[in-house]
């Protein structure tokens, strides 16, 4: 779960980094009214997860409320969906330190990364200059060690007296990073001010969604998420990505998804959904067709190979769905697994065709949707459908 | 032989109490597996068929001497248990396979899926440390077809499920299953099929595995199932071109087509820092002389060409054929017994 900037810059706050003193503006008024309680000149940050904000201008110093006006309307009009702009004080700055912590799996070590030259995108600089990025393992059974943060600062080069401040800054920043568990804490650029002191002026954060049962501190922003269906299925617990092709994949498991996916681009079909009802979720086939059928799609395939997911069952849920839902576009079903000659009955019992063969099935749900496109008018019902894929 | 687990292995199982821990605890003994004991705090004096509970690993290691009389093929057996099997939620497994680190079992499979980073950090770290092996979590485990199994594996599929001369190692459970029927459906069989899981942080590394299977004389050339994320596929890679893996490596990668910075299902399926495309680690893998499949149906017919072109590979894949047939009969007096 990514944070925005000034939620971020928030748990920084708390854990005693300095940012700027900024002030959340939800519109062009209250934007305008920071920058005069603030002082000009001030920093407008449209606050969104994407990166590439800076280059896409959503980033901008204004010296006066003129330009603050026409700023602040662009950023909110462009089509990035900004709804709050961080407004903070332009920060006098002699350096751009960076430094940032991640995971490392192959070692199981946690990994610090600093370099004397932030500001840029590190892996930017990772490309064109390596050399410049310091990398240190932290054992993440033992923590960080204050002689790591401190030659870390030595090895970058910095004199005494900012090595200290910048050590200090490496452990604050360890410790959020652990006890949030994220997956990355990273501050660039980190400013150093004429006054030798230390500000974070930008924050990413990304808490492990895996750990958020000890975080009940972090809760989504539903308006963060791709589309409404995306939120309904993150509420069910339901992995699921937003497209907007006309295949609504409905499968289980994630690499066999996956791989449909990639089939459904091979056979020059595209997808509406991935939405992958698997696992510990294979008993929700109701609830899965009913946010397929949100997207309008002109197909739904289910390809299910199962171990755990028994057939059988999904098979069950998936008649049930049909019943109940009526989906007036046709289905495909390839499902195989535990429990698949009870689930070959049942698919058949309800008129619908088992299909065995995984890319069989997606060919056809290409060919469905293709033919769906040159009789616009009428959508073809699953039983139509089948009759089409050559069902006796 | 096989990697890992066979006839020998000697496991305890935790969480063997719970509904899915009981119906997959049934189905690894009918498989063959050795259960020796089950582990549930709380619950020591019950059973789970005829396998008793104890309170914690160490009593459980304690109650069960040795057994003696028994010689594997690694020799005479000193402890009386070498393996754990762990159906345990994710935010336990973490104090799960310490408590069996701390008792000296040296492999270790968690199914659990959603365990927190930071705790797979520290596992990975400590499982290093003690020279363990710990597979998973996120997976369905590891299975030897006909000998047995650590893990949840539908194995009286036997269009899956076949013995053989094929290593496997996967990110996935689901396309595993698509991918290796592919391979029996070209005639092989597989030697041990191993679940690294789809986790960003795995026990167990594919590169791992690899070294197992280059020393196992049972397997001929190993599937790799892998996907976009991570550096698991490039690790590989390397171990081709160092000549550290010298058997034919066949590879799918899921997710050529997946768009950046969306995670594809798995928590570790996401290229991120533009790191970790499908399509790159195709690249790599074909450079280091791997054969790569764009879609599982292609699988079975690369190894064919991949064993055919080794030059010992003729013949290891004949007898590869000529076993299935004896492997096979003993597929089906599993299967059948399960049944009964």
């Amino acid at each position: 779960m990514k944070l925005h900037e000034y939620q971020a810059k928030a748990l920084f706050r708390e854990f005693d980094i300095p940012t700027p003193q900024g002030e959340l503006a939800d519109t062009v008024e209250a934007a305008v009214n920071s920058g005069e309680h603030i002082g000009w000149p001030v920093a407008f940050k449209a606050q969104v997860l994407r990166g590439g904000r800076g280059k896409a201008g959503l980033v901008k110093i204004v010296q006066t409320p003129e330009e603050a006006r026409t700023a602040a309307q662009a950023i909110f009009a462009s089509d990035w969906k900004v709804r709050k702009i961080l407004v903070e004080p332009a920060i006098a700055h002699e350096r751009e330190l960076y430094v940032s912590f991640s995971a490392d799996s192959r070692t199981g070590t946690h990994l610090l990364l600093a370099s004397a030259e932030g500001g840029v995108e590190i892996e930017d600089l990772a490309r064109t200059a390596p050399e410049k990025i310091l990398k240190k393992r932290i054992d993440s059974i033992r923590g960080i060690m204050p002689y790591q943060a401190r030659s870390a600062a030595y090895d970058l080069g910095l004199a005494p007296s900012l090595a200290k401040g910048f050590a200090s800054i490496i452990e604050k920043l360890y410790r959020l990073y652990v006890q949030k568990d994220c997956e990355l804490a990273e501050i660039n650029p980190l400013f150093v001010t004429p006054e030798g002191n230390f500000i974070a002026a930008d924050a990413k954060i990304s808490i492990d969604d895996n750990a958020l049962f000890r975080h009940p501190e972090f809760e989504q922003d539903p308006a963060d998420f791709d589309s409404d269906i995306a939120r309904e299925a993150a509420v069910e617990g339901i992995p699921y990505l937003q497209f907007d092709g006309d295949i609504s994949l409905m499968c289980a498991g994630a690499g066999l998804t996956t791989a449909v996916y990639d089939l459904v681009a091979d056979f020059g079909g595209t997808v509406a959904n991935y939405l992958e009802f698997g696992g510990p979720n294979y008993r929700k086939s109701v609830r899965a067709m009913e946010l397929c059928i949100k997207n309008n799609p002109k197909v739904i395939l289910i390809v299910t190979f199962g171990t755990i997911a028994r057939a059988d069952i999904m098979a069950e849920g998936i008649v049930e769905a049909i019943r109940r839902l009526k989906p007036n576009c046709p289905i495909v079903t390839c499902i195989r697994g535990t429990g698949e000659d009870k689930a070959r009955e049942i698919l058949l019992s309800a008129g619908l065709e088992p299909l065995t063969d995984t890319e069989e099935a997606v060919k056809k749900a290409v060919e469905l949707a293709h033919i769906a496109y040159s009789t616009a008018t009428e959508r073809p019902t699953p039983a139509a459908a089948s009759r089409q894929g050559g069902q006796p | 032989m096989s990697i890992l687990v066979d006839q020998n292995t000697r496991a305890i199982v935790m969480g063997a109490t719970g509904t899915e821990g009981t119906f997959w605890t049934e189905h690894m003994v009918n498989l063959g597996t050795h259960i020796i004991a089950a582990v549930t705090p709380g619950k020591e004096g019950e059973h789970v068929g005829d396998i008793p509970v104890y309170h914690s690993v160490r009593r459980a290691l304690d109650s069960r001497a040795p057994d003696t009389q028994a010689i594997d093929t690694r020799g005479p057996v000193d402890a009386p248990a070498d393996a754990a099997m762990l159906f345990v939620p994710p935010r336990f497994t973490k104090d799960a396979v310490f408590e069996c680190l701390d008792a000296g079992i040296k492999l270790i499979v968690t199914v659990a899926d959603g365990i927190p980073l930071h705790d797979a950090l520290q596992i990975r770290s400590a499982a290093l440390s003690c020279q363990a092996k710990v597979i998973g979590g996120n997976t369905s485990g590891i299975i030897s077809p006909g000998k047995a199994m650590l893990g949840m594996f539908p194995y009286w599929i036997e269009r899956v499920y076949k013995p053989g001369r094929i290593g496997v190692m996967t990110r996935s459970g689901s396309l595993t299953n698509e991918v290796t029927a592919m391979v029996v459906r070209a005639g092989f069989g597989v030697s041990t099929l191993v679940g690294v899981g789809g986790d960003p942080v795995p026990g167990m590394r594919f590169s791992e595995v690899l070294a197992e299977f280059e020393h196992d004389p049972e397997t001929d050339a190993v599937v790799m199932i892998g996907e976009l994320g991570g550096t698991m596929e490039e690790e590989t890679a390397e171990m081709l071109e160092s000549g550290a893996f010298s058997k034919p490596l066949v590879a799918f990668i899921g997710g050529r087509h997946a768009p950046k910075d969306r995670r594809m299902g798995h928590a570790g399926a996401i290229v991120s820092g533009g790191k970790g495309g499908a399509l790159d680690k195709m690249r790599a893998l074909e450079k280091a002389g791997a054969l790569t499949a764009e879609r599982a149906s292609q699988v079975g017919i690369l190894l064919a060409e991949a064993l055919k072109s080794s030059s010992q590979g003729a013949a290891s894949a004949n007898s590869d054929r000529s076993s299935l047939s004896a492997d096979s009969a003993r597929g089906d007096s599993t299967r059948d017994r399960r049944y009964e």
